[in-house]
């Protein structure tokens, strides 16, 4: 007898039942225990990420046929289906009782999205879903919105920039673990997202020479990036980070991106094309998926998660404004681009582009600001005399923002760094436009330098930076000097080394040290007024300084006997201690005291 | 019909107390825990897990808690890996969204606990998923919950309402 059993007979051959598979009248849901052995209609549990039903299928089903009912309740094609029960696949071929399938037991589909792009296009759709190279997704900050999952040829190196500009950025993670002074992050991250939302402000950024030319210099880069522990910690488990920070033509062909907008633009059309060209290979859109996930997410999800918006928000912006960046001329002393943001802060810097509050200035790196320039200085171009005294006022008045400052973790490995690699140091302060027209001042400031380091890392030195008393009095002191300066300028070659001149600029402007940043200007500010001015007058000195310096001591021993015995306590020891060796120059911008 | 292309598929069990767990929760706690547990599952090399941003994957032993404590075989899946990622794609947009973790009844372990299910039919060790009704059925956790509920923990980077 032919009975039907189920829709498709091919069970049965020609009616005839097999040995182990029952009749089952269709559509009887009770257990029908008919002739053979089973043959019944069972229930079996279909799961998929979203929901689940029930469906009743003959026991001795084909899979074929229960994807048909599948496919019927959950409006899907059957080849869209895929059947997972007990970690296998069930193949079309396959019959449920072969796999155990059984009633009450949960059976788990999953349903294919239409075609390649529908999957490619899913993991966006699936925001959350991420992966995270070790720590990247945490320091997101330091970099560029450089978001194309790599191009076949230059693949890593645009990817990649994220990921090591946000190596040594860190904010997120420093809050997270609760290190850096909550407070500062916040307002950090602020101004990060109001950099990212704000394009102009980043290519005002980028246009900054000193900007530049810290980008252009691949070995400081790399430096600096290699000194973040978790960058470190990236690199162990990414040999491909570390072979592409080693490789010097990627890193400036990276820099080179990060500084110019508009070649990024162009870079991320190419990459484009070629992204669709690979598809077309064979095997080609695996490796373009596997790109994807693998390094395209985490960065999206890090840009994302510290800007809560399109990491390509900012680039778009940026193509507005993207025209080569021109270098203008020099300008004041920068504040430190690095710096502790409360440095160099909008507030002095006429419109405060940030319109944040005062610390977002501090800019520690983010995606679109690796560099962690302070868009409200740099911005505006405010690097005048007026912005670098009410820099001063602004630190004295809030001391807090130093203390914040100086105590960021990411500052201190910074400051680190540069002290234990003192020409790393110098050539970052060389690059500095202040320098530029002044060798002497160079020259001086890099004899000081490892001095100057070593200062840096003086706690004690640090303290009394933090300290607005201290400022204070340290600013005090530096007007005192340059009233006695025009009043009786020969008493003052002998106190007033080039010191002076070298101080505050080499403290401030490219010094990554830069915790400093709010530091030396700040110490400078009563300086030359805060600047350029002040430099020219400084830079007389330095003239004059090799040779007064030595001799120095011998015109006026009180006056000396006094510095001395500031520096030494600035110093605390370290630096100056012994006679007054100077250092401390980057607080009191006196400094450079030869020995008495 | 294995020949489909076997994975084998493994818990890694991470304490994320460091140990602290063991030693002082009968002293806070009134009894003993020997962790506070969290998971992940590996397969198709990588590890993945469930934390307050979403599903979160990364290389084995990725995130800051490094090696893991433990690992538990879970055995094997012929579920090939993209069939694996479209079946996370689908969880990400639903039950396992990032704004749906929470710390007590849908947390990394629930996570853990369902892919393991799916690949391959087991579910993970009870000691682990019944770590938060212990904690609640102490005094000292129901006086916590609501601190704790607001807690997520990201292991693979940033966390919110920072913890480790």
């Amino acid at each position: 007898m032919t009975r039907k059993l189920t829709p498709d007979a091919s069970c049965s051959i020609g009616g005839v039942k097999m040995a182990d598979q029952g009749a089952a009248d269709p559509g009887n849901n009770n257990n029908n225990k008919a002739e053979a052995s089973e043959g019944t209609i069972i229930k079996v549990t279909v799961k998929t990420p979203k929901d689940k039903e029930e469906i009743a299928i003959a026991e001795d089903a084909s899979v074929t046929q229960f994807k048909e009912e599948i496919s019927r309740r959950f409006k899907a094609k059957q080849d869209q289906l895929v059947l997972i029960f007990a970690g296998k696949i069930l193949k079309d071929g396959d019959s449920l009782s072969q796999h155990g399938i059984k009633d009450g037991l949960t059976v788990h589909l999953v349903i294919k999205t239409a075609h390649k792009a529908g999957e490619g296009a899913s993991p966006t759709a699936s925001s959350s879903t991420s992966t995270q190279a070790g720590t990247s997704s945490t320091s997101s900050p330091g970099t560029e919105p450089s978001p194309t999952a790599g191009s076949t040829g230059s693949a890593p190196p645009p990817t990649q920039t994220p990921n090591i500009l946000t190596g040594f950025g860190d904010l997120s993670s420093l809050s997270g673990l609760g290190m850096g002074s909550a407070n500062f992050m916040e307002l950090q991250q602020q101004m990060q997202r109001q950099l990212m939302s704000n394009p102009e402000m980043l290519s005002q950024i980028m246009e900054n020479p000193l900007v530049q030319n810290m980008m252009s210099n691949p070995d400081l880069m790399r430096q600096m990036i290699m000194a973040n522990p978790q960058m470190q910690q990236l690199m162990e488990r990414n040999p491909e980070i570390s072979h592409m920070l080693n490789n010097p033509e990627l890193m400036r062909q990276t820099m080179e991106l990060a500084r110019n907008p508009a070649m990024m633009q162009e870079m991320m059309r190419n990459q484009d094309r070629a992204l669709s060209n690979l598809e077309s290979i064979p095997g080609g859109y695996n490796a373009l998926r596997r790109m994807y996930t693998d390094i395209q997410e985490p960065m999206f999800s890090a840009a994302r998660e510290q800007f809560g918006s399109n990491p390509f928000s900012a680039l778009g912006g940026n193509s507005e404004s993207g025209v080569q960046p021109s270098r203008t001329e020099n300008r004041e002393p920068l504040p430190n681009p690095w710096g502790p943001p409360n440095s160099s802060n909008p507030p002095e810097s006429g419109g405060s582009t940030t319109g944040s509050t005062s610390t977002t200035g501090g800019t520690n790196p983010s995606v679109s600001n690796p560099l962690g320039i302070n868009p409200g200085s740099l911005g505006n171009g405010m690097f005048n005399s007026p912005g670098m005294q009410s820099l001063l006022q602004q630190i004295s008045d809030n001391p807090q923002l130093m203390q914040n400052m100086l105590s960021a973790p990411y500052m201190r490995s910074m400051m680190q760094s540069l002290s234990q690699n003192p020409e790393l140091a110098s050539q970052v302060l060389m690059n500095n436009p202040l320098f530029a027209g002044n060798p002497q001042l160079q020259d001086q400031f890099r004899a000081q330098l490892p001095v100057f380091l070593q200062q840096m890392q003086n706690p004690e030195a640090l303290s009394v930076m933090t300290n607005p008393r201290a400022m204070q009095a340290l600013m005090q002191i530096q007007q005192g000097l340059q009233t006695l300066q025009t009043e009786a300028p020969g008493l003052m070659p002998s106190l007033m080394p080039g010191g002076i001149p070298g101080m505050p600029t080499g403290g401030i402007p490219g010094m990554p040290t830069g915790g400093i940043p709010g530091m030396p200007t700040g110490g400078i500010p009563g300086m030359p007024t805060g600047g350029i001015p002040g430099i020219p007058t400084g830079a007389g000195m330095p003239t004059e300084n090799p040779a007064s310096s030595p001799s120095s001591a011998g015109t006026n021993t009180a006056q000396q006997q006094l510095m001395q015995q500031m520096l030494q306590m600035f110093a605390g020891g370290g630096g100056g201690g012994a006679g007054g060796g100077a250092t401390v120059h980057a607080y009191t911008g006196i400094t450079s005291f030869t020995p008495a | 019909m294995d020949q489909h292309g076997s994975f084998p598929v493994k818990l890694y069990i991470y304490d994320v107390s460091r140990g602290m767990a063991r030693q002082l929760s009968s002293l806070m706690l009134g009894r003993q825990l020997d962790g506070i547990w969290h998971t992940a599952i590996v397969v198709h090399g990588k590890e993945y897990f469930f934390g307050g941003e979403g599903i979160n994957s990364c290389s084995l032993g990725g995130t800051p808690l490094g090696e893991p404590d433990s690992i538990v075989d879970l055995g094997h899946t012929e579920v090939p890996a993209d069939i694996f990622i479209e079946y996370l794609t689908s969880l990400a947009e639903s039950t396992y969204r990032g704004d749906k973790y929470n710390l007590f009844e849908h947390n990394c372990n629930t996570f853990s606990n369902e892919l393991a299910q799916f690949l391959t039919d087991k579910k993970i060790p009870s000691y682990i998923t019944d770590l938060p009704s212990d904690i609640l059925s102490t005094p000292f956790g129901q006086a916590l919950r609501p601190l704790l509920d607001s807690i997520t923990i990201n292991p693979g980077g940033s966390n919110i309402t920072g913890q480790r």
